[in-house]
């Protein structure tokens, strides 16, 4: 929310003239990603006669959003913003992690494994975790997914580890 | 008039099917269950919930989808009452009042006003699509492409007038989207671009995939920012005693009747105003009141007015939907979203060629409003536990749940793995303050964009100002133009930034 801004002195490590920090890392942000896409989307056609090239609209929309981001970037320099708002790595690096597990283990694992092993990963996004509650939530959690998905929903899943099946 | 009639009775038909009651009702359920669930938004229960309507035929999984939003919604109303915690932005004025009663041990009327003034505004804004339905759609067959691609943009800057937060951001959302939705295979030349030889992405981006990342695992990564345990005031006090009093009545349905004319309005413009509507109908109630003062403090008519605005906004925001085939929110890009995956391209043509379809659809939105009526309250015993589970035990179900129907989708690992992608992508724009809706909004558009612009050049010989000359295609850009001057003209911008203020004060 930025109708209230922080006017407190920002942390030292950012140079004085930033004023709006969040605004300044977000446009600048932006520009990257836009600059990326303007050389991902460099070699395809661009408009040809009449007609656009496959290439047209991407660098039609990365040209805007590059311009944006400037100009994000550049309401930061000169007006108060809001502060860097701290991010935390816990939550993010669990929940990534436990995604990638999931990824990776649900094809030769089958759902059983893969998901109570992902639902363990996650919980540890917080220190607030009680294991043993965890544990049984995780089973209960995994037994009913295995009964959803497949069966009521008809979707196809492997339930067991490759070895397993026939 | 009798065309309505028989559209009218056509969708009840489709509508009163076993299956289709069967599963109006499920999602209705589901939906309130899930939106019930503290920190856990419509957006997010939608998206989540996508993947289980996959495997129903098309008109079963659109009514289900829509028994599931209404669901969220109803649900995102009672933890606004009970706990102070909106559901999403669009039950955030409902709190103020709404938690206010419920302290006073007057839960049960709060949480049943609620739940008639969404009747009520449901009931109306079923008709006005019925009644409009049918000519917007002839309008929109009439346009071109130019036309096509003014009114998108004239509905892209609608939804950022009346968002909340800075435009230039959310703008920069909308073109972030579009360039999200140039990954893939270009239709019309069949280049690969931007894929950089990942065969996944050669498909594109998977709608569902950014949609659950975006809001599912943002919110959840974001939630865990503030400790598991959050800050929860359940209300201890025993609900007792449901109905509201003969006072509470007469008190709320003038109320009721404001908030649904202002947000069947307010839900019809492209931008879909669900959000303005309910902080619109509050407003409004507080000017208009006797002694202003009560607001804030328990008054009835606070829950009243917003709850149906809302409600009546969030269905009328199908109309854009359902006859021009643009999408006015994020609860709609996901709808879209679905529509595709089973097959069906929404726009004018759809109401033509599959009636049964759209009116099916509206017939059960009728349905589901009145069985939220009347399964919601006398479940309400068991929202209030739900709301108890602590979030170190739901979060990771969560992920567990949203992982396995990604994966479900398409049967491809690689698509969790994306969705974690734009879950992190979507912590960091929440942290830079960037709204995620435009975001999907643009992705949604992204496609239907360049194919209209393209046409309109390959139409126009290469003339760009094709779009200014054609007549209805300059009206639409000048309203467009006309309404972001409006909003960064500094009076203008005051008063919609008040608007909004409410809920802070």
């Amino acid at each position: 929310m930025s109708d209230a801004p922080d006017r407190a002195p920002n942390s030292n490590i950012l140079p004085g003239w930033i004023r709006g920090p969040q605004d300044f890392f977000g446009g600048l942000a932006l520009v990257v990603i836009a600059t990326f896409a303007l050389w991902a989307s460099r070699d395809l056609q661009g408009i040809h006669g009449f007609t656009f090239g496959a290439g047209t609209a991407p660098r039609l929309f990365a040209g805007l959003l590059l311009i944006l981001g400037v100009a994000i970037a550049v309401a930061g320099v000169v007006s108060d913003g809001s502060r860097m708002s701290g991010f935390s790595w816990r939550g993010p690096l669990f929940v990534s992690l436990s995604l990638v597990s999931f990824a990776v283990t649900i094809r030769p694992l089958g759902l059983i494994i893969s998901a109570f092993l992902s639902f363990m990963i996650a919980a540890l996004g917080t220190p607030e975790t009680r294991w043993l509650e965890t544990t049984v939530v995780g089973l209960v959690l995994t037994a009913g997914c295995s009964l959803l998905f497949p069966y009521a929903l008809g979707l196809p899943f492997e339930l067991l580890p490759q070895l397993l099946r026939q | 008039m009798t065309e309505l009639f028989t559209n009218l009775m056509l969708g009840f038909g489709v509508a009163f099917t076993p299956v289709n009651l069967m599963l109006c009702l499920i999602g209705a359920l589901v939906g309130t269950l899930v939106g019930v669930l503290p920190g856990i938004g419509t957006i997010a229960t939608v998206a989540m919930l996508l993947p289980i309507t996959f495997g129903l035929p098309p008109v079963g999984a659109l009514i289900m989808l829509a028994g599931i939003y209404y669901g969220a919604q109803y649900g995102g109303s009672t933890t606004s009452i009970l706990v102070n915690i909106p559901g999403e932005a669009t039950s955030v004025v409902t709190t103020l009042d709404g938690f206010q009663m419920a302290k006073q041990g007057r839960a049960g009327p709060a949480l049943a006003i609620a739940a008639i003034g969404s009747f009520v505004a449901g009931c109306v804004a079923t008709v006005l699509i019925a009644l409009l339905g049918a000519p917007l759609s002839a309008v929109a067959l009439a346009f071109g492409a130019p036309e096509y691609f003014s009114l998108m943009v004239l509905g892209l800057i609608f939804a950022v007038v009346l968002a909340k937060g800075s435009l230039l951001k959310a703008i920069a959302m909308i073109v972030f989207g579009l360039l999200l939705s140039m990954v893939g295979t270009d239709i019309e030349t069949g280049a690969s671009r931007m894929t950089f030889e990942i065969p996944e992405l050669s498909d594109g981006l998977g709608f569902a995939t950014v949609a659950m990342g975006v809001f599912g695992f943002a919110e959840i990564i974001r939630n865990l920012d503030a400790g598991a345990e959050m800050d929860r005031d359940l209300v201890q006090q025993k609900i007792a005693g449901l109905m509201p009093t003969r006072k509470d009545m007469i008190a709320s349905a003038p109320a009721i009747a404001r908030g649904t004319i202002l947000g069947s309005i307010l839900g019809i413009l492209p931008g879909g105003g669900a959000v303005i509507a309910s902080f619109a109908a509050y407003t409004f109630e507080k000017k208009i009141a006797k002694d202003p003062s009560r607001f804030g403090r328990g008054a009835i008519e606070g829950v009243a007015a917003p709850e149906s605005a809302n409600n009546a906004a969030a269905q009328t925001s199908f109309i854009p939907l359902l006859t021009l085939g643009i999408p006015p929110n994020a609860v709609m890009a996901l709808m879209v979203g679905a529509m595709t995956i089973h097959g069906i391209v929404p726009g004018p043509q759809v109401m033509q060629k599959q009636p049964e379809l759209v009116w099916g659809m509206i017939a059960s939105m009728w349905i589901g409003n009145l069985v939220l009526l009347v399964i919601n309250l006398p479940l309400v015993g068991i929202w209030v536990r739900l709301l108890r589970v602590p979030y170190r035990l739901m979060f990771p179900s969560i992920v567990i749940f949203c992982a396995i129907g990604i994966y479900s989708i398409g049967n491809a690992p690689a698509d969790v793995i994306m969705a974690g992608g734009f879950g992190l992508l979507g912590y960091w724009l929440v942290k830079h303050d960037f709204e995620p809706a435009p975001l999907l909004l643009g992705m949604v558009l992204g496609p239907l964009m360049e194919e209209n612009l393209r046409r309109a050049m390959l139409i126009s010989r290469g003339d760009a100002t094709v779009f200014l000359t054609r007549p209805l295609s300059a009206a639409l850009l000048a309203v467009a133009a006309i309404l972001l001057l409006l909003a960064v003209l500094p009076s203008l911008r005051r008063k919609r930034d008040e608007v909004f203020v409410e809920s802070e004060s």
